[in-house]
């Protein structure tokens, strides 16, 4: 207890120590979402190269925002959808299929029979997805760790003040 | 102990350039739904920074979305209401595109996370 009294106020030790080890944490997970923005990155392109692929082989207009669905096409589910769950605080997401009944193929916008490059983009942007929930779950904890370096920060600075 | 709690699936929104919106539509995030509103916003050098800026702000409003992507040359358009937005929830994710590189030092979530270390903070 003597030598606990001697280093000075105990909880402010272990505070530091805290704000210490959640700050490396912070420096990790930077460094994390950094990877995943990359991956995204080559997602992107990697997908890109393949629909320049089924624009070369079905002309200029087949493939961009005019075969987008708009406001006046008849409403649709998507597919893919995130499904949120919570664990010890912090939001956690995740990808799901959508069961819901009236899913369409977005293949089937672009015409009947498309190219092969239109199946790799889909596939790969399908990956894509992927990533993005992954950068989405690091960029919630990121969020969730500046939160608590605020709180510690705060809490040392009053211990100093009193 | 880890607390688990399951909530209905929510949509994945984007606003980006057209192939940004073409590829990941393709992968099926696309919805348009009952209200003829649809989750996503292409972006082209014609489309004016309001109409971009009040698009972000009515998919923040939605909360059927919970994940925002946005190209990292259309966020820095509009930088001040990306900058404005601190709820984790819908989360705005800033992506790179094929003509425009991923760049840490503009990142909202990164520079903030990167203002905690700043030499004036670290000494006390």
């Amino acid at each position: 207890m003597a030598g606990e009294q001697d280093s000075g106020n105990p909880t402010e030790a272990v505070a530091n120590e805290l704000l210490d080890k959640i700050i490396l944490k912070q420096l990790h997970l930077m460094e994390e979402k950094m990877r995943c923005e990359l991956n995204i990155e080559s997602s992107i392109k990697n997908g890109s190269i393949h629909l320049a692929k089924s624009r070369y082989i079905m002309g200029q207009s087949s493939v961009s925002t005019a075969r987008l669905p708009t406001e006046s096409s008849p409403d649709f589910s998507a597919s893919t959808i995130c499904e949120t769950t919570e664990e010890d605080g912090v939001k956690v997401m995740k990808v799901i299929e959508n069961d819901a009944e009236n899913t369409v193929n977005p293949l089937r916008w672009f015409g009947v029979l498309v190219p092969q490059n239109m199946h790799k983009a889909q596939s790969i942007f399908q990956n894509g997805i992927n990533f993005v929930v992954e950068c989405v779950n690091v960029q919630l904890q990121l969020q969730s760790n500046l939160k608590l370096i605020n709180m510690l920060k705060q809490y040392i600075g009053s211990n100093k003040l009193t | 102990m880890a607390l688990s709690m399951a909530v209905k699936g929510k949509l994945i929104s984007v606003i980006g350039d057209e192939d940004t919106c073409v590829g990941f539509l393709l992968g099926g995030i696309g919805e348009i739904n009952k209200n003829r509103h649809p989750n996503f916003m292409v972006v082209d050098k014609n489309t004016p920074v309001s109409e971009i800026e009040e698009c972000f702000r009515r998919f923040i409003k939605r909360d059927d979305i919970d994940i925002i992507l946005i190209n990292q040359n259309i966020a820095e358009m509009i930088r001040h209401v990306i900058d404005s937005h601190s709820a984790p929830v819908p989360a705005v994710l800033e992506i790179p595109s094929k003509d425009h590189p991923y760049d840490a030092s503009k990142d909202s979530i990164l520079r903030r996370a990167k203002g905690m270390f700043n030499p004036d903070d670290l000494v006390r």
